[in-house]
This record gives structure tokens, C-alpha cells and sequence, in this order.
């Protein structure tokens, strides 16, 4: 027997499609009887429908604006921030892998600790590193490498962090550079031919480096490029500019 | 960078205008954008990248609301009380009337109605932004549902007879 109570639960499903026929048939055939259900039903279409309908909401021009002054204020800080504390951000999402990895370490190490340390139940009985010799020829074989899950060896993405960081750097300064030409036609011929000789001697050094050094030298070139960047957002704001 | 933001500032701003209101709705679309730009690169394709950047919309959005402090639980009040508009303009002052009863839902039904009715994502989509069980997902749609019909009153739907017909 179906009642209003258990009905209505199921008109969101039912609207929606997304009742099995035979469910769809029992709520349809009680909405053919109960003038109340089909006016929620009705009032709940209805809703569906308008809330679909609603306009997309175009965001204001400001937006993007806002989100480039963001991001260059962001990547300042960034330059700025001491080396441990960049460091540190980078190897952060590997924490929680690393902390696993040392929390099994450290389970297999007492597991060790404790059967090499366990002592003799049965009096009499020689202790375990002394009994290894006593033991066949094959157990002492050595075992099969144990396979350790791609997932828990962090070994290669450590390794590969130096490189990684080098090509982020080497992102951000084409998106800098970007950002500075498309500026540029707002520059004066001083201006830009001084920007071009400061780049190209920025360029000459990243080139020669390598290692850590090739990365100080990326860092000059994008705190070089942000100073050129912001500088215009700077005069512009001055100015009044929206 | 701007092709990306080209292609979702519409959805990203529309859901945080609809859950945190028009005055704040910039301010957090900006946060999102920008947390989307700085963490792309970290980006591991767990989900489509579309269900990440409306998850970090969704998110920021409610974050921002309880740093705020202003999560909406209203009775019946307001919006029932509203004149029945005529019927030419039936359409837009609904809108309008939907759009009001939205802010007075507490923020997490309007987080689904936004994602469910209003951007028209599915239930499985729904539950990966939403971090949750499509189960819950449908729950919480049936209940956000039934408030907004309580908020706006009777009369919302067109006046039809019975179902005749198979959906």
C-alpha cells in the first residue's frame, strides 16, 4: 500500500528519471489518485525546471585582472621566500608517502629487533643467530628481492625533483616573458632596449650554469621579470586605471 | 593560462555567485582561479579536471562562508510573502524569486541545487566534487529541493492534470 509519506521521497527520482519502470509505475499510478502529491510533484518539475533555466552569470572584466595581480603578488613571494621554506613546499605532497614508508620501515626494524631478541622459551635451547647454522642448506638460500610498490618508492621522484624545478622555473619565465612583450608596446625605445640587454645577460647566464646555480640564475630572471611587470600594473594603478 | 579561464570563468563565477551571494562571488572566484594556476602543475589527474576546479570552487566557496560566519538556516519567512507576479513576467520574477530563495538555503543544499540543477552535473559528478556518496548526493537533492518548494510556496509548477505518459 502506498502512501503519500512513502511516496513523496521518491518523487525527486521520479522526476529526474531516474526510477526503475516499475518503481516510475507505483508512483505514477498514486499521482493519478492524490491531488496533494501531484501538486508537490508539480511544485518540485516546476522548481527543477526554473533552476535550470537561471542565466550563466558572466563574471566582471575586474576578474581576471584581479587573478593576474594575484598570481604575480604571489610569485613576488615566492621568489622572496627563503630557499628551506620553498624547499619545503615542494616536497610537501610527498609527506604523507614518506611518512608511511618510514612508519613501515620502522615496523619491519622491531619485527626484526624482536624475533633476533626473543628469548629462549625452551631451557637448553641455543639462541636463534646461534640455531642459523643448524639450519638446511636451503633456507639459508637467499630469498627474492622483495618488490617494493612503485607507489611507496619516492627514490625516483626525489631524483627527478632538481630537474622538475628547473623546467617550473623555465615555465614560469616564458609566461613572465609573455607578460612583458605583450607590455612592451607601451615601453619606450630606452626602456626596451635596456630590458633586452638585462634579458639577454640573463639568458647568457642561465645557459652557462648548472645545478643549483642555473636555478639562482632563473630566480634573477624572474624576479627580474616580475619587477618589469609589476612596475606597469604599478604606474597604471597610479594612474587611476581600473 | 587564459584559455583555461576563458573556458570555465562562467561556471566558476556562477557557483560561487549562487553560493556565497553576489558581493563576494568575485573575491572567490579569484581565490579559486588562482589556486587553480598555482596548483595545476601538481595537478595529478585523480579526476577529470573539470570535477577539480569545481571542487576547489565548491570548497572555497563554503570555506568562505564559515569564515564568514554567515550560514543562512531561515524559516519560512520572506519569500512566501512575496506578490504573485503576472503572468508576463511569470518568468523572470520566478527567476528572481529562485535566485533570492537560493541565499536563504543553508549552504550545502545550495551547494547540490548549484551543481545538480543549476550547471546540470550528474550525480556521480556531483558526489566526486562534493567528496561524498551519490547516495548522499540524491539525499541531500531531495531535501535541498524540498526546502526551496517550501521557501517559494505553492504554484511554482505549470497547472497540468494527471501523468499520462511515461517519462
Amino acid at each position: 500500500m502506498t502512501t503519500c509519506k512513502t511516496i513523496q521521497p521518491r518523487l525527486t527520482a521520479y522526476l529526474d528519471g531516474e526510477l526503475a519502470d516499475d518503481h516510475g509505475s507505483v508512483v505514477r499510478g498514486h499521482l493519478r489518485e492524490c491531488a496533494a502529491c501531484r501538486q508537490v510533484a508539480r511544485d518540485e518539475a516546476g522548481l527543477r525546471d526554473s533552476l535550470r533555466a537561471l542565466p550563466p552569470l558572466d563574471p566582471p572584466a575586474s576578474l581576471w585582472a584581479g587573478v593576474q595581480a594575484q598570481l604575480a603578488a604571489a610569485e613576488v613571494a615566492d621568489a622572496r621566500a627563503p630557499r628551506w621554506r620553498r624547499a619545503f613546499a615542494r616536497w610537501l605532497p610527498s609527506v604523507p608517502r614518506l611518512v608511511t614508508g618510514g612508519l613501515v620501515a620502522a615496523a619491519a626494524v622491531a619485527v626484526l629487533y624482536w624475533r633476533t631478541h626473543q628469548p629462549d622459551e625452551a631451557a637448553g635451547k641455543p639462541a636463534i643467530a646461534d640455531r642459523v647454522e643448524e639450519l638446511p642448506a636451503k633456507v639459508l638460500e637467499p630469498r627474492a628481492e622483495v618488490s617494493v610498490s612503485p607507489a611507496d618508492d619516492v627514490t625516483a621522484d626525489l631524483l627527478a625533483e632538481p630537474a622538475r624545478t628547473t623546467a617550473a622555473y623555465g615555465d614560469a619565465i616564458e609566461e613572465l616573458m609573455k607578460l612583458a612583450s605583450e607590455a612592451r608596446g607601451a615601453w619606450s625605445d630606452d626602456r626596451a632596449s635596456a630590458f633586452d640587454t638585462r634579458v639577454a645577460a640573463l639568458r647568457g647566464a642561465i645557459e652557462r650554469a648548472a645545478g643549483h646555480a642555473q636555478q639562482r640564475a632563473q630566480r634573477a630572471m624572474i624576479r627580474y621579470l616580475q619587477s618589469e611587470v609589476v612596475r606597469d600594473d604599478v604606474m597604471l594603478a597610479s594612474r587611476g586605471t581600473p | 593560462m587564459e584559455m583555461l579561464y576563458h573556458q570555465y570563468r562562467r561556471r566558476v563565477f556562477g557557483m560561487a555567485h549562487r553560493i556565497v551571494g553576489p558581493s563576494d562571488a568575485e573575491e572567490v572566484a579569484q581565490e579559486v582561479f588562482v589556486r587553480v594556476f598555482r596548483g595545476l602543475a601538481s595537478f595529478r589527474g585523480d579526476s577529470a579536471l573539470s570535477t577539480w576546479i569545481y571542487r576547489l570552487t565548491v570548497n572555497a566557496a563554503l570555506s568562505y562562508l564559515s569564515r564568514r560566519g554567515r550560514r543562512h538556516e531561515v524559516g519560512d519567512e520572506g519569500l512566501v510573502d512575496l506578490p504573485a507576479p503576472p503572468t508576463t513576467e511569470r518568468d523572470s520574477a520566478l527567476a528572481a524569486r529562485i535566485e533570492s530563495a537560493l541565499t536563504k538555503l543553508p549552504a550545502g543544499y545550495r551547494a547540490i541545487l548549484v551543481l545538480h540543477d543549476v550547471e546540470g552535473l550528474s550525480h556521480e559528478e556531483c558526489a566526486a566534487i562534493l567528496e561524498c556518496r551519490i547516495g548522499t548526493c540524491k539525499s541531500q537533492l531531495h531535501k535541498a529541493r524540498a526546502r526551496m518548494r517550501e521557501l517559494l510556496g505553492p504554484g511554482i509548477g505549470p497547472d497540468v492534470e494527471p501523468p499520462t505518459s511515461n517519462h
